[in-house]
């Protein structure tokens, strides 16, 4: 019990420290945005009969009319009480576009990372088990392809050969076909919620709408995981008490992964929140490729636009992800090595 | 045969790969489809209510398919497919419009029978509160009602169960056109009234989200920026013939990926998509696995703007010199893929027809250029910036590079810009630009119209800040006018205007595209440049 308390007090206690680097995300942001050269009144007036009138009134309904320092402090206020704006170019409230579009770029970074840490991990661990053999080159070679080609182009290759070419992939639009029926929205996580209602057959559609988005960011992350799993893996590989293990005679599978693999598991779990954090922001390409409804797209469109209250509202959200990602993180680092604490 | 074990891993491990990623067929799904028009497009639609102030422009053509409104625009056949025909209007809600002999009073006749989408009748009480919305709401509608000379609330009376009457004070040539345009819906007023609060008495913000109309479709489900879904309404007759439209039921679906949008269409996945790539065209049409409808764009076109207000541009023989210099063929064919109607090259000295957008009289002409810039003291160069919004960039790309080559050979040292669109526009507005491009759409064709919209004002389709002093009392001399021949030689007087200051370069009409399914018949290029889902059906 008394455990349980002192995890919860540090993680509270994190959280809270975390605060003024949020606010000052938020600032940072808001005022970035304010200095692009474009009016979104403008922009957003741009109808054929639009003349000063109108942009006037859009300025006057997105509050813009108001002087900067004023700005912030409403725009403060109004996300203490959970409002984020909303869109010009969806016309929705930022949160509810924020809050229908993250399962989706969750569940696609999942799936991506998933994949990834599943190949990347016996990758590098192969590779450093025979250092400079056919196996290392092949993984080296690998990691390189997929490293340099950029992640639309593996994306528009992928659509190609599997939906153009070969018909055998759904058509690249989305997470569910165009004439299935809509999802049950519980969790938002297709796979997850289609499972709860036990309808497998739009489980099946939702994966396979998901395999090609997701393969195309794993192909994209897996060389800095299966680099780190080699070089990690090497330098464990390397240590007194492998050798040790070895020379008493403990089973290859007990020695590599059991005290190899195991203590080279810190720069792994490190480099995957990294690795996590940055797909899920900048897997705008491939949303954008595969018409995924995602929330990188969608700030992107802002921004492109000049419509602050969404851009403004996705940074935030990255903020507190990457604050409760680098949480699990350090939560993970304790199982993975008991001498490190969550302090 | 020898099978390998892992040829077979391989070839089992393909086979469940493919059942997974299989489509599940039956029946009933295909009978869906064929009943089913999918459309893609790289847009957004922000609003179901045209008029609000902030819709995206692909809002706006949406709304015919969900509001009817009072009169629409016939089509006529054209080479490649339909097109809009603004001389001859229907009725749609109104079953029949008696024009009073001096051209002030209009009486709309509603249509018998006709109802809500909720079942309920259409009243005319309904369309009295549509077009005191139209005139009073803060909206999109109210600039364009004004084009009409519709301001006030006083002009529409309830003249009978089924009449209502429209009186203006001096006859105007747009104010039946006008009723025509998406910023005109016709509401359901009591559903929308339920909805009205007393800070939003025109129920501005629910019928954003929500449609209360009684066009021939209704909204099934609308996932802003990402679908919307369309149903047909049965009980819609307000079509020319009172037939039902074909498709039962209309995907809108947003996909950001130009080439994907294609690969859809030609595989038969997708119906139809309006906005592929110029540069993907000719290949579509070699491969044959779906039609290009290459209609011309009569009520649009693409321009190289000046700014007029600062130097050099000026001074209008810099401007002329620019124009003279322009490589009008080469952009042509490297912008456009020679997929359109130029609006350059005429020769004449007097304008041959009394219509705004004509071919001009602007052609290559280097050594003419160079003594241009000379009467101007300009003829050791300058230095200027050529911009556009990176939006464009597929069609300007191509042309920027032309314009700089040409242009350096009077010594004109031209800075390519591209710029975000938000960025773009704003100093466009702001009269920041110094040359740039531009492309504009004019829903009413009428040549006063387009004079008004694109030759004079302050508003960001003045995109020059062209300022004749004689422009706004030609247009507004136009606009009443009821005699054609007078009408004609007042367009013909702006023609010369626009000849003589060169605001703007007009290049060409473009092309409109659009890229359909083979079994897809009836496609109509319409004036909003959208689609209208009635217009179309599966062979």
């Amino acid at each position: 019990m008394r455990g349980i308390v002192r995890v919860s007090s540090r993680i509270a206690h994190r959280l809270l420290a975390s605060l003024p680097a949020l606010v000052g995300v938020l600032v940072f942001t808001f005022l970035l945005m304010r200095v692009l050269p474009g009016d979104p009144a403008v922009f957003f007036a741009s109808s054929p009969t639009a003349g000063p009138e109108e942009i006037q009134q859009i300025r006057v309904s997105m509050g813009l009319d108001r002087s900067i320092p004023e700005q912030l402090v409403l725009y403060l206020r109004d996300v203490l009480t959970g409002n984020l704006g909303r869109s010009m170019s969806t016309g929705q409230p930022v949160a509810t576009d924020l809050a229908q579009r993250l399962p989706a770029s969750l569940e696609l970074t999942l799936a991506a990372l998933v994949l990834a840490l599943a190949c990347a991990i016996p990758l590098g661990v192969m590779a450093a088990l025979r250092p400079g053999s056919a196996v290392d080159h092949g993984v080296r070679l690998l990691c390189s392809i997929g490293v340099c080609a950029p992640t639309f182009v593996c994306g528009l290759v992928l659509i190609y050969v599997f939906y153009v070419v070969l018909g055998i992939a759904p058509d690249p639009t989305g997470r569910i076909g165009a004439f299935d029926a809509p999802p049950p929205d519980i969790t938002g996580l297709l796979l997850v919620d289609y499972a709860l209602v036990g309808d497998f057959e739009s489980w099946l559609s939702a994966v396979s709408q998901l395999i090609l988005p997701a393969v195309t960011m794993a192909l994209f992350v897996l060389a800095p995981l299966a680099r780190m799993t080699r070089a990690s893996m090497l330098i464990a590989l390397g240590s007194d008490f492998i050798r040790t293990a070895r020379s008493v005679g403990l089973p290859p599978f007990k020695v590599i992964v059991g005290y190899g693999l195991r203590n080279a598991l810190l720069p792994i779990i490190t480099i995957t929140g990294v690795v996590f954090s940055t797909m899920l922001g900048a897997n705008v390409l491939v949303e954008k490729v595969f018409a995924w409804p995602g929330v990188g797209s969608y700030a992107l469109d802002a921004l492109v636009s000049s419509d602050y209250a969404p851009v403004q509202g996705f940074v935030l959200l990255m903020a507190m992800i990457f604050v409760v990602v680098n949480l699990t993180i350090d939560t993970l680092y304790g199982f993975a090595d008991p001498r490190v604490s969550l302090r | 045969m020898r099978l390998h074990r892992r040829d077979y891993l391989r070839g089992a491990g393909g086979a469940a790969l493919s059942a997974l990623m299989a489509k599940h067929s039956n029946p009933a799904a295909a009978q869906s489809r064929a009943n089913t028009l999918r459309h893609i497009t790289g847009a957004t639609i922000s609003s179901l209510d045209p008029t609000f102030q902030g819709a995206t422009r692909e809002s706006l053509p949406l709304s015919v398919n969900i509001y009817d409104r009072l009169v629409s625009m016939g089509r006529r056949q054209g080479p490649h497919g339909f097109i809009f025909d603004a001389d001859n209007l229907r009725g749609e809600l109104a079953e029949r419009i008696d024009r009073s002999s001096d051209g002030l009073t209009f009486t709309f006749h509603i249509r018998e029978g006709a109802t809500w989408h909720d079942g309920s009748p259409v009243e005319v009480q309904d369309i009295k509160w549509s077009l005191d919305r139209a005139v009073t709401a803060r909206s999109f509608a109210k600039a364009q009602m004004a084009i009409g000379s519709q301001t006030s609330t006083d002009q529409f009376t309830v003249v009978g169960d089924r009449q209502l009457q429209i009186k203006l004070d001096r006859p105007n040539r747009l104010a039946l056109l006008t009723l025509s345009v998406p910023f005109l819906p016709m509401f359901n007023s009591k559903l929308a009234q339920r909805h009205a609060g007393s800070d939003d008495p025109w129920a501005i913000n629910w019928l954003k989200d929500n449609a209360a109309g009684g066009g021939a479709y209704s909204v099934e489900s609308n996932r802003p920026g990402q679908q919307v879904v369309l149903r047909r309404n049965d009980r819609w007759k307000n079509g020319p013939d009172g037939a039902l439209p074909f498709f039962q039921r209309i995907i809108i679906q947003t996909v950001p990926d130009v080439s994907a949008r294609v690969s859809l269409v030609e595989r038969g996945d997708a119906d139809l998509t309006l906005d592929a790539a110029a540069s993907d065209i000719p290949g579509i049409e070699q491969r044959g696995r779906a039609r290009v409808l290459p209609i011309t764009q009569t009520n649009a076109f693409q321009c190289v703007s000046f700014n007029v207000r600062t130097a050099p541009f000026d001074d209008v023989r810099v401007r002329k010199a620019v124009a003279a210099a322009l490589p009008y063929d080469d952009m042509f064919t490297a912008a456009i893929f020679g997929r359109g109607q130029p609006l350059y090259g005429a020769t004449w000295s007097e304008p041959p027809s009394p219509s705004v957008f004509q071919p001009m009289p602007n052609r290559t002409d280097l050594e003419k250029a160079r003594e241009l810039l000379r009467e101007a003291g300009r003829g050791g160069g300058f230095r200027t910036t050529f911009s556009y919004p990176s939006s464009a960039s597929a069609t300007v790309d191509p042309m920027a590079a032309l314009i700089k080559e040409s242009l350096a050979r009077l010594n004109i040292d031209v800075t390519v810009q591209k710029m975000p669109d938000a960025q773009f526009t704003t100093m466009l507005v702001e009269r920041r630009l110094a040359m740039f491009f531009d492309f504009g759409t004019s829903w009413l064709t009428p040549s006063d119209y387009i004079a008004s919209n694109f030759y004079s004002g302050p508003g960001r389709w003045n995109s020059s800040g062209w300022n004749n002093p004689e422009m706004p009392g030609l247009i507004e001399q136009a606009r009443y006018e009821t005699r054609q021949d007078a009408y004609d030689d007042t367009v013909m007087r702006m023609v010369r205007h626009i000849r003589d200051e060169v605001p703007v370069v007009l290049l060409w009409h473009p092309s409109h595209d659009a890229v359909v399914g083979r079994d897809i018949e009836g496609y109509t290029y319409w004036f909003h440049r959208g689609a209208d889902y009635r217009d179309l059906r599966r062979a």
